[in-house]
């Protein structure tokens, strides 16, 4: 069932993501690209060079350029720093695989800590036994009280 | 066995403690440099920065470093979504019809599509040289925004000033061409 339910989702989502590479919309390029200038993606700022860069890829998408040809253009360009999140291949990697790593593994550290620190108390003793007359004292200053 | 993996595994979470420190302090490092506007603004005569960029033409690269010992320049960041760069790279292209056989002039377009760059000289009769840095890495080394920003070096390759007022121009075009 589970199974299923994942290949239905990725059905759909792989003719989403392959539209979005062959037909890219301006809006959604201008999420993903900053504004050299300002510091912010072009969608947020009307930067005479942030307006210069929409143009371009509004001609590119007119000219029929993927999703791909344009940043690689914009990267040829203006340099990674161009865009808002770094690619998945080479060593910009690293930026998406870094934390997936650390969350990975700090986890792994917190869980295998946690599993050895509730071992070592199953296995204590409850503390050492009282002295059988001391115990027998104790339990009849507890029936005092019933 | 068990204590061994555990020297190592410390071993190993020390130095990535040092190599992140490290990377800290170096990019600390890096961006407390201040660029030549600030350099200038402190009443120093920095070093000029070197680049070795390809020329917006086509016709190979201009490393600023052979240029050294041999003529002053002057240094013009641009782009041609800035409007008052027109003005300056106007009477830039006029003094370097004056100046251009003692003295190196060279446009950095910067931030800027190569094509559009390309166009916009035409379009305003811009002729100097002028090279792409398409990142801003060389801008920012100068000083960064806002351009335009115009510097002068002189031939020993030290900045003696950046154009504030338009006086500035001609005085410091005698300066360096003296040098």
């Amino acid at each position: 069932m589970r199974f299923a339910l994942v290949l239905v989702a990725a059905l759909l989502v792989v003719p989403v993501a392959q539209a979005s590479e062959r037909h890219p919309t301006l809006s959604e390029l201008e999420g993903e690209v900053m504004c050299p200038v300002c510091g912010t993606t072009l969608d947020q700022s009307n930067a005479p060079a942030a307006l210069q860069i929409k143009r371009v890829i509004a001609d590119r998408i007119a000219a029929g350029d993927t999703k791909s040809e344009i940043r690689n253009r914009l990267v040829a360009e203006y340099g990674e720093a161009i865009l808002a999140a770094p690619r998945r291949k080479g060593f910009g990697l690293l930026a998406w695989w870094v934390p997936v790593i650390g969350i990975v593994g700090a986890a792994v550290i917190v869980g295998a800590g946690a599993w050895r620190w509730s071992r070592r108390r199953d296995g204590e003793p409850d503390g050492p036994s009282l002295d059988p007359a001391l115990e027998r004292r104790l339990d009849d200053e507890l029936a005092r009280w019933d | 066995m068990a204590r061994s993996a555990r020297l190592t595994a410390q071993a190993l979470a020390v130095a990535l403690v040092v190599g992140l420190l490290a990377l800290l302090v170096w990019r600390v490092a890096r961006d407390s440099d201040k660029g030549v506007s600030q350099a200038l603004a402190d009443g120093e005569r920095p070093t000029a920065p070197v680049f070795d960029l390809a020329r917006l033409d086509g016709k190979g690269r201009i490393d600023l470093a052979t240029l050294r010992g041999k003529k002053p320049i002057v240094l013009d960041f641009w782009a041609s979504w800035c409007i008052p760069c027109i003005q300056e790279s106007k009477r830039l292209e006029a003094a370097w019809k004056e100046y251009g056989d003692r003295v190196e002039f060279i446009g950095v377009d910067t931030k800027d599509f190569s094509g559009d760059a390309r166009r916009w000289q035409r379009k305003h009769g811009i002729t100097y040289p002028s090279v792409h840095d398409g990142s801003g890495n060389v801008l920012t080394k100068w000083g960064g925004l806002p351009i335009p920003k115009i510097f002068f070096v002189d031939r020993s390759g030290k900045v003696i000033g950046e154009l504030e007022v338009e006086e500035d121009l001609p005085r410091y075009l005698q300066q360096i061409a003296a040098s």
